[in-house]
């Protein structure tokens, strides 16, 4: 190790300002650094260039970004030469330790970011062993860890940098870890408690801002502060890098001694993005980027702690190397994107169940496997898709809107917002029952060394919660098999009208199990092998696998073998599958061919409509905390939605649609109101307009003619009893009704125009027109509903003679 | 083109506000309680609040549903210049799911600038339809799918307002749908599972009231003072028009017109016909010329297809009339031709032809539509044969045939008995 191919050190030594050097330029040994100065110029980072050669691509913004990158390089270059004088002489402890273990395996370091380089590096080095986690420097480094990565190469030979973990205060500069600190919200400075004038004896909840910031003056400095810069403060000028390790591993050199790599994500500070840093961004907040390096473990300097909003506002005591990141940063496209695993709230790990701690691959079979799994990634998404879906993930915003980032929410948008159907709750009241079931049917079914194949059957009517029930009984099994508890299981979820055709099931299942795509012919051959004869698919193990079928009645094919052939199989010995089945009707197997049913209908579990206790129960507890509503305003639209359907999705939308009517009164209505919160006139709003069809607003302003014309066919109506009319009646009743009441009749045509204008609105359900005298027309709401609506009529105030 | 006299510039002004939605809704649209204000409100709080949303505008038709959505939509992308972008489907030409998916692929990809391939499978389209939805909720992007003539879309399975219903149940979409329909009863027909997802929020489109529009027709027919036109020549236009709309005989006209229609569109149609009457000559608008206009939009057309008939064609009709009298609910052009003949026989009338001539007066009355045959089926029977319908009632027989110009006297006397 310590004699390195020192030719190709060399190449790397000499003089090396040509442009294409100066990508594959990375950081060098301690020793080399020290014989070469190096120009500010040739220590362009290898990220930097990494960019800078997709930039050079999408040419156009490059004279944004670059005079802005110089400059940023500059800055940084004076104080880290004062640091290097200045801290020269201390020592700390892990540094120590690793500078011995750079020089002696004095390598370079090849963070190559063109993919061609790093291929032709593995051809050369034989192993590579990939771990999870790595003690490297007496720490640990797993992966997924976030981590501090130098910068420059002089970041490198400063050699016994002193790296504060505890921060100096900003007016005694000292660091007295006894005495509490408080970090202000706008300049990061450290300030002891009593410290400060006046002093404090508590840290202020919320904001707090220092007295420097409050009238905008720079703390005074002194030259030790420079000197004692903190990694933070570094990160956060650019001078050093933070990364995401995505991937550990250890490779052989050629002489039996090994490295450590890692594979890095890169963190990008707001000011090194296209649109520099913005109002909104906070002082910590940091953009992953979709950029990747390979370095060597020697870069990296030690821990620090991205977190997620969420996260980040509870980490207040974790020291000084947190940092917030909410956003994704593309730098092809110089696009923003949340990241979804923080939206999603339960981020999906994606290690295996059996995550092994090592995996020993030949570096030849990992580039096939790699090409395997890009090319069955390829298969997947079908070709002509490829580039759409690879397309996809540029989709971002240019810019940030800034009303999504500084916008304090007032009570009632939280409790819109904490009400919509998205929102996953945390917990599901008034299911329990149900969700233990659910829970001993499956663990019965998967703990059992058999796993004898077995079939359930859901209903229920819409919005009782049947999907989100399995679902979270899923979630909680898999903390089980994470726990260890419960043993591994494959999870197969399908809706029923998401499928193109039934007999799509088939390839769908079949590559969610191996994860290839084929037609659905031969996906019903592999599965009939895999569930009848017990065949494995691919690498698969022999995992019970569950299904969960979501509207199952729209798999009924005319012969419904679909259905068969789904609840056939988890009756064979060894299939180890079972079949949670989603629909709303109680009767679907009894309606199937008896072969199905007997096959089906064993175990049913019917989850019944909510009472209004359960929904007044379900909607508190989605609005605890938060005091936007009358509690009378919640039960009467619980027990409103309990009358009708009691669907809690309806509940929930009326609740909603009722903070926003309140929203929409309140905010026009500029005085301050009595009340901020939502009454019940609010709620009575929201229900009529979902419940109510808006006949009667419409048939109280129609034209006069049309009022007439409804009127007759009342009249009609009474007059036969049958409900069925036609215009020829119709007409003759109206040019009588106008005749007496000395209205000026119109005509037949317009009167037909009439008829099929409220025919258009369905008031009326009639024939086309060109039938004429001849169309047939019938009253499409209650005849009751039109006398309601035309009673008290001003302008024809004997239409209620005939109503 | 050299100069444009002010009497053409003014009509092209008019009709060119006539026919612009923007300029005829936004002044309806300014008080908080219309339409626009609150459609206005749910979207846009959609959009900053990053929340889902399902909204129907109902109304009759020519109401102003799509010209009110578009104006907030226009407003909208003014307002959040990238964070929005629009869907629209029609029902009329994507009704059909796998189509609709496929265009509505076919738009995001416009949008985004991504490639489309027309050959993707419904599967495919969906997926990436969700795939999109989650990467524009992660950015902030808020999709507006504009789904014109919803009611066709409620139609078969409903995958469509299934799958962007259920997507929108995902934390990380933002997306509203806004369907447009002219049925009332158009959440009805939604299937219970799109229903319970549908989020209900309704808004209706009435008529506006005789102020609002009394209010709009002096804001479509003044002219502005401070545009080129003569100055004389303004004052004396608008001078005229205050002048018609204060005449009683133009409230009459109005009153007449609205005792038919209540629509918007109507009202504006009503004017543009007014308007395109004008006299160039004059350069102003006159009362005539609203009056025209209420008759040509109060046509009778079977009236008129009556009076346009010839002699012979008169006598079918009354002969068809007569058997309907005499109870025989179903005749054909023999029984007619036996009727026809029995009144000549006895009153012995001028006008007599030989079947073959009847004939081509019947098929004449056919292709008018003014008679019908009876029912769809029997089509291998000839002509003659098949049962035969009046369309029009003895009422309108009797006037139109008191309106023609050289109808017999004797076929009055045989219709009235």
């Amino acid at each position: 190790m310590a004699a390195t191919p020192s030719s190709k050190a060399k190449t790397f030594q000499s003089p090396n300002k040509t442009p294409t050097n100066m990508y594959r330029k990375s950081y060098l040994s301690p020793s080399s650094t020290s014989l070469t100065p190096q120009t500010p110029e040739t220590l362009t980072p290898l990220r930097r260039s990494s960019r800078h050669v997709s930039r050079k691509i999408d040419l156009g913004n490059d004279p944004i970004d670059l005079p802005g990158r110089e400059s940023i390089q500059e800055i940084n270059l004076t104080p880290r030469k004062r640091t290097t004088d200045v801290v020269a002489e201390t020592l700390t402890t892990p540094k120590t330790k690793k500078k011995k273990k750079i020089d002696v395996e004095a390598s370079f370091s090849p963070i190559s970011p063109n993919r061609s380089e790093t291929i032709t590096k593995k051809k050369k080095k034989k192993k590579r062993v990939y771990y999870n986690k790595v003690e490297f420097d007496e720490t640990e480094f797993e992966i997924g860890d976030h981590v501090y990565v130098k910068r420059r190469e002089d970041a490198n030979s400063d050699e016994e940098e002193e790296d504060p973990e505890i921060e100096d205060c900003q007016i005694c500069f000292k660091s007295d870890t006894n005495i509490i600190m408080i970090e202000c919200d706008d300049c990061l400075g450290g300030f002891h408690l009593n410290c400060l004038k006046p002093p404090l004896t508590d840290v202020p909840k919320g904001d707090w801002i220092c007295q420097f910031c409050v009238v905008h003056k720079p703390p005074p400095l002194q030259g030790k502060k420079l000197a004692k810069r903190t990694m933070r403060e570094k990160l956060l000028s650019g001078d050093l890098w933070a990364a995401r390790i995505e991937k550990l591993w250890k490779q052989e050199v050629v002489d039996g001694g090994c490295v450590y790599w890692i594979r890095a994500r890169w963190y990008i500070i707001p000011e090194e993005t296209v649109s520099g840093r913005q109002r909104h961004n906070l002082k910590r907040e940091l953009y992953l980027t979709n950029d990747f390096a390979d370095i060597e473990m020697e870069c990296v300097l030690r821990h620090c702690f991205v977190k997620c909003p969420m996260e980040f506002s509870k980490a207040s005591n974790d020291g000084d190397d947190v940092f917030l990141c909410e956003y994704e940063y593309d730098v092809h496209c110089h696009s923003f994107k949340r990241l979804a695993q923080l939206v999603d709230g339960d981020s999906d790990s994606d290690q295996e169940w059996n995550g092994g701690k090592e995996k020993e691959i030949d570096s030849d079979d990992e580039e096939e496997s790699v090409c395997a799994d890009s090319k069955s990634k390829r298969g997947l998404t079908g070709v002509n898709t490829k580039g759409r879906i690879f397309g996809v993930e540029k989709v971002g915003t240019k810019r940030i809107p800034e009303h999504v980032r500084c916008y304090k929410k007032n009570e009632l948008e939280k409790a819109k917002a904490t009400l919509l159907l998205a929102t996953r709750p945390k917990s599901l009241p008034c299911r329990s029952k149900e969700m233990e079931e659910i829970t001993a049917f499956i663990k019965g079914s998967i703990l059992d060394d058999q796993c004898l194949g077995r079939c359930m059957y859901i209903h229920g009517v819409p919005g009782t919660g049947k999907t989100i029930s399995v679902l979270s009984v899923m979630k909680n099994l898999k903390a089980e098999v994470e726990a260890g508890s419960v043993s591994p299981y494959c999870f197969v979820e399908i809706n029923g009208l998401k499928l193109a055709s039934p007999e799509n099931i088939y390839s769908v299942i079949y590559e969610a199990l191996s994860g290839h795509h084929v037609g659905w012919k031969k996906a019903l051959l592999f599965l009939n092998e895999r569930f009848a004869e017990g065949k494995r698919i691919g690498k698969e193990n022999e995992k019970p696998c569950i299904l969960l079928i979501d509207e199952l009645d729209l798999l009924v094919t005319r012969n419904q073998s679909v259905l068969y052939n789904i609840l056939d199989w988890p009756t064979k010995p060894n299939s180890r599958l079972v079949v949670l089945g989603i629909a709303n009707t109680m009767d679907l197997p009894e309606k199937l061919l008896p072969r199905i049913s007997s096959r089906m209908g064993i175990q049913r579990l019917c989850f019944g409509p909510y009472n209004h206790m359960q929904l007044q129960e379900i909607i508190s507890t989605r609005l605890k905390g938060i005091n936007a509503f009358e509690k009378t305003a919640i039960e009467f639209a619980s027990r409103k939605v309990a009358a009708v359907s009691g669907d809690a999705r309806r509940a929930l939308e009326i609740c909603r649609r009722a903070a926003e009517v309140a929203d929409y009164r309140l905010k026009n209505n500029n005085k301050t109101a009595k009340s901020q919160l939502v009454i019940m006139a609010d709620v009575e709003v929201a229900i009529q307009e979902m419940f109510q069809a808006p006949h009667i607003q419409v048939m109280k302003s129609v034209s006069k003619l049309s009022k007439i014309f409804l009127t007759a066919m009342v009249h009609e109506l009474y007059k036969t009893g049958i409900a069925e009319t036609s215009f020829d009646r119709v007409a003759t009743t109206v040019s009588s009704l106008c005749l007496t009441h000395g209205e000026a009749f119109p005509g037949w045509d317009i009167l037909l125009k009439i008829g099929c204008d409220l025919g258009e609105c369905k008031i009326v359900l009639c024939e086309p027109g060109e039938k004429h005298r001849l169309q047939k027309l019938q009253l499409n709401f209650p005849s009751d509903d039109v006398a309601f609506a035309l009673k008290d009529n001003k302008d024809f105030p004997w239409l209620a003679n005939y109503l | 083109m050299g100069k444009e006299i002010p009497a053409e510039k003014s009509l092209n002004l008019i009709r060119g506000r006539l026919c612009d939605p923007s300029f005829i809704f936004r002044p309806l649209s300014a008080s908080s309680d219309s339409n626009y204000s609150k459609l206005k409100f749910i979207v846009s709080t959609s959009i900053t609040e990053g929340c889902n949303n399902s909204i129907l505008l109902l109304g009759p038709r020519g109401s102003g549903k799509a010209a009110v959505l578009d104006l907030v939509v226009g407003d909208l992308l003014e307002q959040f210049p990238d964070s929005v972008s629009v869907i629209r489907l029609n029902g009329l030409l994507h009704s059909d799911d796998n189509c609709a998916f496929k265009e509505i692929a076919r738009q995001l990809c416009m949008e985004h600038h991504l490639l489309f391939s027309k050959m993707a499978s419904f599967d495919e389209n969906s997926h990436f339809i969700i795939a999109m939805l989650r990467e524009c909720g992660l950015a902030h992007k808020t999709i507006i799918f504009v789904l014109d003539e919803f009611d066709m879309f409620a139609q078969g399975k409903q995958r469509l307002l299934y799958s962007l219903l259920d997507a929108m149940q995902s934390v990380t979409s933002q997306a509203v749908v806004i369907g447009i329909s002219s049925r009332l009863d158009a959440d009805q027909l939604l299937e219970k599972r799109v229903r319970s997802r549908f989020s209900h929020r309704k808004i209706l489109f009435l008529p506006p009231s005789r102020d609002e529009l009394d209010g709009l027709l002096e804001h479509l027919l003044s002219l502005p003072a401070d545009s080129s036109f003569p100055s004389g020549y303004v004052s004396r236009f608008n001078d005229k028009i205050k002048n018609i709309t204060s005449d009683r005989r133009f409230k009459d006209i109005l009153k007449t017109f609205f005792n038919a229609h209540s629509t918007v569109n109507s009202f504006l149609k009503f004017i543009f016909c007014a308007v395109s009457l004008m006299n160039l000559e004059s350069g102003l608008l006159s009362l005539e010329n609203f009056k025209a206009a209420l008759s040509s939009m109060q046509r009778q057309p079977k009236l008129e297809a009556v009076r346009d008939c010839s002699v012979l064609e008169l006598y079918l009709l009354v002969c068809m009339r007569r058997l309907e009298v005499k109870e025989q609910s179903s005749y054909n052009f023999i029984s007619v031709m036996k009727e026809y003949k029995a009144i000549h026989d006895s009153f012995q009338t001028s006008d007599y032809y030989a079947q073959n001539v009847c004939i081509r007066g019947f098929e004449h009355l056919r292709e008018r539509q003014v008679i019908c045959y009876a029912e769809n089926r029997g089509q291998s029977q000839t002509g003659e044969y098949r049962p035969m319908k009046l369309l029009i009632s003895a009422s309108e027989l009797h006037q139109g045939m008191r309106s023609h110009a050289c109808c017999p006297a004797i076929l009055l006397k045989l219709l009235d008995h």
